[in-house]
């Protein structure tokens, strides 16, 4: 029997660099790894089954709108009509839940970017508007880092995002979120 | 170094720190807070450039963005920048500018002479005299222009400067610092509202500092710097100097070029040289302010001509006199503020000239300035070549005189700054009471105020700026805070400026577009030829067309072919100005992202391990794909590849397919919404199985292909090609979303989630036999072609286990999750390592494909059928789906459409080349006889000869047939066999078993 | 351009896919012209100057088709509904 797999990151330094600049930090970024992730759409004519399932699996309300609720490891962002990605930090079996559910463990690498110059680096990919009048701790969104797809949601008032991007894009959003960093104080490693 | 023209006071440059820079090789010194212009003009130096047609003589005209004469070359080396304004370029030590567009030198310059031809150069030059012979044109004609006429050089070196792109999103935005955009700005500001103030200039305050005015009892740049204050210590407003915003889009949204680094030597680490700002506004209120114009008179391009406002700017901010001995020619009383200005800077003036009768404000100042006063007379003509020497003044009898003189300041009225207000169609009003453009319509959101709206007074600017600020915070919900703007000194009476347009000439051009070289002769020639309406003006004459968009010419230009043709200016009509305001570096809109950053790079799970193999990468869209494994020895690609495809003919072979689009699909109604979407069935495919599927557009042409697994009663996994994964997403989505919103359907993209190799050859079973966990049974009984199983592999990783075949033979695909890709690509090469195995790149994979006759993008090219594919059997005669009714018209089911058939040459030695046409044997080589065309070639090892794909009229009937198969633009003629599109393994026995 | 995305917010055009008009109909295949009608459905366009409803997906977003209502002459955007409610509530479809 062949050797058992090793199971290891999509980003390497030599495609997406460390950095860290000297003095306070303005930005860091962290790859979140050993996260579950789960696509989950409700299905037609049993949406409220699934409302009752998580509300007793996980103790959430799903959110109706591009919102993220979370409670201990577990949590659901808003993904669209219908459709959530839930994420937990810790070995979850998502597809017990009566919905279609995909596990996206591996489809999507995290990303936390973090700081006080977090928002003017993400300003330079991101279109949205992140200021805190109109997105806060709780709110997520769906859209494009100079066109790669991401789904991000803040985590906190550092502020901290976290940025979920499909794996073979996750080396080009490192360094171009490193790019942007740069000249922002940034620190960019693996977790310690 | 002595600034001769610096003066002893005044001015808002800092006069402790000199800065030495040089301008075509010698140097001179200035201050920061000057321009390079007024740097210039303090040491002296009026000759800056070389016009671009007739090589005339040019100094600088104005203080602005506008300025249309004095274009030199920025820096040198990789950095070296074109058509740079000396008139905004911030003073720095160790600047380095040059003059363009001469030759050898500025102050002698050969291709001067251009002026002694000038008759050949009038407008319409380029028509009339480069008609023919055409051949000439490449060889003869444009070279020769492209010496003489011009701008500056780029550099030859790419920029080795980063440049940025950023969002900014506000409630209002103010575009312009002058006192009605600091009024805005402060009136929004204050209300809490996320306020953005925008000036591209590098110092705020407008005309606030380019003049001599009082603001609430203290001077008006006093006012304006604790203006800036205030509005710095706001938390949310946001000030952006040197920042032009260059466009109004729909939806609130303005483009902005931020000059971050222009004005130091070179960018500090990691900043970029120029930011690109796409602002997001639910207001804005344009504060741009106006553009002064110059009356068209004999000469008035002499270096020493000015605008009147251009001189009050450099006698107060930067404390420079740009002449000592100075005639003021004006039609409005605005200019009343030069000759004082003048005066208090202690130049004499020598003469003041007011175009309309006796005004009160001008002869007061020029009593006051003891200058000789011509009311109803006219500059007739400026003279002295390299710089002003004298003029010749016609006063209201017509008599002349000449007077000497080193500075001819003009003011022909003022332009309100309306550009912007353009953009989304807004047409701009002909105003009497103005002699000027203001705007008419403005972009949804825009309030346009002060000069801009045409409101010259300082304290009419302050009040509506104010009022306009107000109002745009408060309809983004904000309120309170206040500001009274601070009481104005009285301002001068009429700034109407109608007329003269041109003094009639007596010699010398009279000059409408500086940078263009259009003369008031050149608008008399276009009226004559026929060229009267605007847009032919400005395309037989150049008129506004260049870097400066004529925005000192155009109005002009539009008032001569009024007076010449007899009409009203509005009647005449107005060409509408287009994004950029200004001229914007590429660099700046490409941003960060260019070079191998200009697109994301996916990686597919091996790449890792394929670097480490020096693996020859492909990028395929965004795709960086393995192509081939040269192993040492090999020489060139072809050799690798042969080997590649002769190992997985013999032995084992692994490929990384994870590229391919990966769909989970799921739902009750799963089954039935593949089935609209493909041609075949799906609902009835047993699960544990997989098929072949062809999409087709409505319109019956194929779109993609791809295979389709069933893993559950609902639950379905779908491939599409490479190419086309994200776009049959969209497609998808938009059937399950539109065409049948009552399916209860679920698509997730799982294309990353999976790591998926490829794992192919006749030993194929053996590396998979050894990675399966124990209990798996991988015999043809128990996983037999076309089926699918999930599996755990290599001690407990999870995995699904499809048994395609792409390559033409016994084949797996054997998928894990994608963060055990690394891992497994390095376990198969660990386990066919006894079997003989190798890698597989691209290049490979499409030889075998083409070897078994698969269809890939060059077939399914979006002007083939199923039918025309040869996969016309495959549609479901008992269900409907999406491209099954148009594919059955008459054009599409012609059995005479060219058909996907295989071709090997005649001479088995000679090469094939995909994009050749076939023709009959005999026949000649025209568009008649086309019979179709070769998609895909390739050498294949398995026939020991090139093969081809191809599409050939009624094909399927012709097999045996020798065509020719003509590619003219390569110069190939090679005589073909038309055989079946199968070239290895016909019967299919190896995929099987 | 900005479109308000009935589920994401205002986004830029940039994030959308455009497709077209969204009052056609896909025509039923079983029924008698069915060609005809389908030639019509694929090719045939109008062409208003003002007034638009065309479908956009949101495609860097939450993947929703929408029906947004446009005019053709300002770029002016009225109202945007759920592609799906749309197609649903007036019954279109196979089923």
């Amino acid at each position: 029997m062949a050797e058992p797999l090793v199971a290891r990151s999509a980003l390497r330094p030599h495609v997406a660099p460390h950095a860290s600049a000297a003095g306070a930090h303005g930005v860091t970024l962290r790859e979140v790894e050993n996260l579950t992730l789960a696509s989950v759409a409700a299905l037609r004519g049993r949406e409220a089954e699934l409302v009752q399932a998580v509300r007793a699996a996980y103790g959430l309300d799903l959110p109706t709108g591009p919102a993220r609720v979370a409670s201990g490891k577990v949590a659901f962002v808003g993904a669209g009509p219908g459709k959530w990605l839930a994420v937990s930090s810790a070995p979850t079996e998502f597809s017990t839940l009566p919905a279609a559910v995909a596990d996206q463990s591996d489809g999507r690498t995290v990303l936390r970017v973090s700081g006080p110059k977090a928002r003017e680096t993400l300003a330079t990919l991101i279109q949205l508007d992140l200021h805190p009048r109109t997105f806060g701790p709780g709110d997520a969104a769906m859209t494009h880092a100079a066109s790669i797809a991401v789904h991000l949601w803040q985590v906190d008032d550092a502020p901290t995002y976290e940025i979920a991007t499909f794996r073979t894009f996750a080396a080009t959003l490192w360094r171009w979120i490193v790019e942007a960093g740069q000249a922002r104080g940034l620190d960019a490693r693996a977790e310690d | 170094m002595s600034q001769p023209n610096r003066l002893a006071s005044g001015g808002l440059i800092d006069r402790t720190r000199p800065l030495a820079f040089t301008f075509d090789g010698r140097t001179y010194s200035g201050h920061p807070g000057d321009t390079l212009a007024s740097a210039l003009l303090a040491n002296g130096v009026t000759l800056v450039g070389r016009s671009f047609k007739y090589h005339r003589p040019r100094g600088v005209l104005t203080a602005g963005s506008e300025e249309p004469n004095a274009l030199v070359e920025l820096r040198t080396g990789a950095r070296r920048e074109p058509n740079v304004k000396a008139t905004v370029a911030e003073l720095y030590a160790g600047l380095e500018a040059s003059s363009q567009n001469r030759f050898p030198s500025l102050a002698f310059d050969l291709l001067a002479v251009n002026q002694l031809a000038s008759p050949v150069f009038v407008a319409g030059f380029y028509y009339k005299t480069f008609m023919w012979p055409a051949k000439l044109w490449e060889k003869l004609y444009e070279p020769l222009i492209r010496r003489a006429a011009g701008l500056g050089r780029a550099a030859e070196a790419a920029d080795p400067d980063p440049y940025e792109k950023t969002t900014a999103h506000c409630d209002v935005l103010v575009i312009g610092g002058g006192p009605a955009g600091l009024a805005a700005a402060l009136a929004a500001g204050r209300t809490g509202a996320r306020v953005i103030l925008a000036d591209e200039d590098f110092a705020l305050g407008g005309r606030l500092i380019a003049e001599r005015r009082e603001l609430g009892g203290q001077s008006a740049a006093r006012w304006a710097d604790e203006a800036e204050a205030e509005l710095a210590n706001l938390p949310e407003v946001t000030v952006l100097r040197r920042t032009s915003v260059l466009g109004a889009y729909d939806g609130g949204v303005y483009g902005a070029v931020e000059r971050v680094s222009d004005h130091l030597r070179e960018p500090a680490p990691h900043q970029p040289r120029q930011r690109f700002w796409r602002i997001v506004a639910k207001r804005a209120v344009l504060a741009a302010g106006a553009l002064e114009r110059p009356i068209a008179f004999g000469g008035n391009d002499t270096p020493g001509v000015m605008f009147a406002g251009a001189v009050r700017a450099y006698l107060n901010r930067y404390g420079v006199a740009p002449g000592r001995r100075a005639v003021v020619y004006a039609n409005n009383d605005d200019a009343a503020r030069t000759v004082a200005d003048l005066n208090a800077a202690g130049c004499e003036l020598v003469a003041v000239v007011d175009a309309r009768g006796d005004s009160p404000a001008l002869h007061a100042a020029a009593r006051t300035a003891g200058a000789l006063l011509v009311f109803g007379g006219a500059v007739a003509r400026a003279y002295g070549g390299q710089s002003v020497k004298g003029c010749e003044i016609v006063d209201a009898r017509g008599g002349s005189f000449n007077v000497a003189c080193d500075l001819v300041a003009v003011s022909g009225g003022w332009n309100p700054t309306i550009h912007l207000t353009t953009h989304l169609g807004g047409r701009p009003q002909w105003r009497d009471d103005l002699a000027a453009f203001a705007p008419g319509g403005t972009p949804p959101g825009m309030t346009v105020v002060g000069a801009a709206a045409g409101a010259f007074g300082l304290g009419e600017a302050l009040a509506a700026g104010a009022q306009a600020g107000a109002e745009a915070a408060n309809d983004c919900g904000f309120s309170g805070g206040t500001f009274d703007p601070p009481r104005a000194d009285d301002d001068s009476g009429e700034t109407r400026g109608l007329g003269p347009w041109r003094v009639p000439a007596k010699r010398g051009k009279a000059f409408v577009d500086f940078q263009n070289d259009v003369t008031v002769k050149d608008v008399e020639l276009a009226a004559r030829e026929g060229f009267r309406s605007v847009e032919h003006l400005k395309r037989y004459t150049t008129l506004g067309m260049a870097t400066d968009q004529g925005k000192t010419a155009n109005v002009l230009g539009l008032a001569l072919m009024a007076e010449i043709t007899g009409r009203s200016i509005p009647a005449t009509g107005l060409t509408l100005t287009r994004p950029p305001f200004t001229p914007v570096a590429l660099g700046a809109l490409g941003g960060a992202h260019r070079a191998k950053e200009f697109k994301p790079t996916r990686l597919p799970p091996s790449h890792f391990w394929a670097e480490e193999q020096g693996a020859v990468f492909v990028e395929t869209g965004l795709w960086m794909r393995a192509a081939y494994f040269p192993r040492a020895g090999e020489t060139d690609w072809l050799e690798t590849t042969i080997r590649e495809v002769e190992t997985v003919r013999t032995k084992v072979g692994v490929y990384d397919a994870s590229t391919l689009g990966k769909i989970d699909v799921q739902g009750a109604d799963a089954g039935a919404f593949l089935d609209h979407v493909y041609i075949n069935t799906f609902s009835t495919m047993p699960i544990g199985k997989a098929r072949y599927g062809l999409m087709l557009r409505e319109d019956g042409i194929a779109m993609d292909d791809g295979t389709v697994a069933r893993l559950g009663e609902t639950h379905y996994y779908v491939t599409t090609s490479t190419a086309h994964a994200a776009s049959v997403m969209r497609h998808l989505e938009y059937c399950r979303q539109w065409l049948f919103p009552h399916l209860d359907v679920h698509l997730s993209s799982i294309t990353d989630q999976w790591a998926k190799y490829a794992i192919a050859g006749p030993r194929s079973r053996d590396v998979v036999a050894a990675l399966a966990d124990d209990g798996f049974d991988v015999s043809d009984a128990g996983l037999p072609y076309l089926g699918v199983k999930e599996l755990t592999v290599c001690g407990g990783t999870r995995a699904r286990l499809f048994r395609l075949s792409f390559s033409g033979e016994m084949a797996f695909e054997l998928a894990v999750p994608a963060r055990y890709g690394d891992a497994l690509i390095r376990a198969i090469m660990a386990a066919g390592e006894p079997f003989g195995i190798c890698p597989y790149g691209a290049e490979a994979l499409s030889v075998m494909r083409i070897e078994k006759g698969h269809a890939a993008a060059a077939e399914l090219n979006g002007q083939t059928t199923a039918a025309d594919l040869g996969l016309g059997g495959m549609m479901s005669k008992k269900k409907d789906c999406i491209g099954k009714v148009l594919s059955q018209r008459e054009g599409l089911a012609d059995p005479a459409r060219p058909r996907l058939v295989g071709f090997k040459p005649v001479d088995r030695s000679q090469r094939l080349r995909g994009g050749a046409h076939f023709v009959p044997r005999g026949a000649a080589v025209t568009a008649a006889n086309d019979e179709g065309y070769m998609t895909s070639v390739a050498y294949s090892p398995s026939n020991g000869c090139w093969v081809g794909l191809g599409f050939l009229a009624r094909g399927q009937e012709r097999i045996g047939e020798i065509v020719r198969a003509v590619d003219p633009v390569r110069d190939g003629d090679v005589e073909v066999e038309v055989v079946a599109p199968v070239f290895v393994d016909p019967e299919g026995v190896r995929v099987r078993g | 351009m900005r479109i308000p995305c009935p589920y994401c917010g205002v986004r830029g055009l940039d994030e959308f896919a455009y497709l077209g008009d969204a009052t056609l109909i896909r025509p039923d295949p079983a029924a008698p012209g069915a060609e005809a009608a389908f030639h019509d459905y694929v090719y045939l366009r109008d062409n208003p100057a003002g007034l638009h409803r065309e479908l956009w997906q949101h495609a860097s977003g939450c993947q929703s088709w929408l029906v947004v209502t446009r005019d053709t002459r300002t770029h002016a955007i009225g109202r945007v509904e759920v592609a799906r409610d749309v197609a649903a509530a007036r019954g279109s479809g196979a089923e």
